[in-house]
């Protein structure tokens, strides 16, 4: 029995110190959302045909260099933002994924389509919140 | 009688050379890494060597084809920089029947065609017209793209309000990378202060960084071989000029801490760009392959030293690509059930691997590019070694790697 139990204990243990997300990814996810941030009151037309996924709430666009990086969130979890950035960028016309990823409390969509390449990022940042930014450059 | 006996004992020997047999009766698949082993041999040995760590490992338990096991067998070619020779050897190791190719890159734009459908995967060079999966299925790529890597400057750069004196050399690589500079700073010219070719085998760059110095540049960016790079940071330091200098992933090559060894400070603030070595799950796999690497090969040794003695080592970014493509290929191979080009090809599309980073590594039908514009990182240098830069938001959530010994 005492052997059973260090040995499980050891397990434990192994299996924490691999764990690869850390406690505070864990911790964010069961997190009430505070105040959502202040949204741009329309869609920034920087984005042109970039497709929007259901429920997205912009917050701010810029230029950085060459590139067009917007900033929002979803009232979602980061499975459910995943997929909808993922059928988003399948279902628009000219638009291809061309590599995406999902872990615990993040997730990224690369995309290509319409002379232009770039990712969305996506942060569970809350329970029910993830945060999103949109990162557009000539392809 | 005795004659007998010695073709009955000849049979199985010459039987073992054609095919390689290994030690489960598996037959050998040839895997043929060119690279410039003579003209820059850590790249070359880099890359051989990350080929080598997954071929062993995916040998320990075969591929399964049918009722046939197969392992990998590493082979390499020197391409010495030359397309000509780079093509040759395409040709050469289709000839004698390899499944796939690891590539530096150089003569590909040739060297693909010559590959009658073979899979090649490149590890290094990152020029934009390398990789078309629309005309050159056979072609694919791990490695950061100099789209990727130049719009990543631009967009680091450009922010900061510096004027950007670019140099990059007249080589394959510069002249690569000239091409998409060109279109990552096309909106902002007024970023570039002066625009200039330079010879890749000048070792006094005296008189260009003078001309950038002389149309108030602020920041040097240079994209060339490590040569390039070293002579360039020397032009300046040498002549009092502390200008802050930028470099796509050459920058990192330890040729050019060995060539800049007597002046380790001119190296202090070279920030370069390239491909993250770490995943979101952290460090953990990265730290693995790298011991996994420095188990069968031994650290990659820079030829400096760090200013308390300690050896400054490079870790293994080239042969993670390395390692990753013949671990995809495995895998798709296991797929295909079969080792003919066309069905190898189909099913490296539709695998994919844990990477040594830990991330996901694959590609698919519409992409041949294993490493995405967005895992361009920046890192910077302080006593001999490198670590990520805090004002780039990608950049200040990596890790520091160990890279000391």
């Amino acid at each position: 029995m005492t052997r059973i139990t260090i040995a499980l204990t050891a397990l434990a243990l192994v299996t924490a110190a691999c764990a690869p997300f850390s406690e505070k990814d864990k911790e964010n996810l069961k997190k009430a959302c505070a105040g959502a941030p202040a949204t741009l009151h329309q869609r920034p037309a920087e984005l042109k045909s970039f497709p929007d996924a259901q429920g997205i709430f912009y917050v701010a666009v810029q230029k950085k260099g060459p590139a067009t990086v917007a900033t929002g969130f979803v009232n979602k979890t980061i499975g459910p933002a995943h997929r909808s950035y993922s059928q988003a960028l399948k279902n628009a016309a000219g638009y291809s994924v061309t590599k995406e990823e999902q872990d615990v409390a993040d997730a990224e969509v690369n995309f290509a389509g319409h002379g232009t390449s770039g990712q969305v990022k996506m942060v569970q940042e809350c329970k029910s919140r993830t945060n999103v930014t949109i990162t557009i450059r000539p392809s | 009688m005795r004659r007998l006996v010695l073709v009955l004992a000849l049979v199985p020997a010459l039987a073992a050379c054609g095919s390689a047999k290994g030690p489960h009766d598996a037959k050998s698949l040839v895997v043929v890494v060119n690279a410039p082993f003579s003209k820059t041999p850590y790249l070359g040995r880099t890359i051989e060597n990350g080929a080598r760590l997954a071929a062993a490992q995916v040998n320990a338990s075969g591929i399964r084809i049918g009722n046939q096991s197969y392992v990998l067998s590493v082979r390499t070619m020197d391409n010495a920089l030359s397309p000509a020779r780079a093509v040759a050897n395409v040709r050469q190791a289709v000839s004698d029947g390899a499944v796939a190719i690891v590539d530096e890159g150089t003569g590909v734009d040739a060297s693909w065609r010559a590959a009658r459908g073979v899979p090649i995967c490149i590890v290094f060079q990152g020029g934009s017209g390398l990789v078309d999966p629309a005309t050159r299925r056979n072609v694919f790529r791990i490695a950061p793209t100099d789209h990727g890597v130049a719009f990543r400057l631009a967009e680091y750069l450009i922010p900061q309000r510096l004027r950007i004196a670019i140099l990059h050399d007249d080589s394959d690589y510069g002249a690569a990378g000239e091409q998409e500079l060109r279109r990552a700073f096309a909106g902002n010219r007024s970023s570039v202060a002066v625009d200039e070719t330079v010879p890749a085998d000048a070792l006094d760059l005296g008189p260009q960084v003078l001309r950038a110095r002389r149309a108030h540049a602020t920041a040097l960016l240079v994209w060339g071989r490590p040569a390039t790079i070293a002579a360039a940071i020397t032009a300046a330091r040498s002549a009092g000029w502390k200008v802050p200098v930028y470099t796509p992933p050459t920058g990192a090559d330890p040729f050019v801490r060995q060539q800049l060894a007597n002046h380790p400070a001119w190296v202090d603030g070279l920030t370069f760009a390239g491909g993250r070595l770490t995943a979101e799950v952290g460090t953990g796999p990265f730290t693995a392959f790298e011991q996994k690497y420095e188990s069968a090969y031994g650290v990659d040794a820079v030829g400096v030293r760090t200013t308390s003695g300690q050896k400054v080592v490079e870790p293994p970014e080239t042969a993670m690509y390395a390692y990753d493509f013949v671990n995809l290929l495995a895998a798709a191979l296991q797929r295909a059930q079969s080792t003919k080009p066309a069905r190898v090809v189909d099913a490296l599309e539709n695998v994919s691997v844990e990477g040594a980073n830990g991330d996901s590594r694959g590609f698919n039908r519409v992409s041949h590019e294993g490493v995405v514009d967005d895992d361009v990182y920046f890192a910077r240098f302080h006593d001999m070694t490198y670590a990520p830069v805090t004002n780039d938001p990608l950049s200040r959530t990596l890790p520091r790697i160990p890279q000391t010994r």
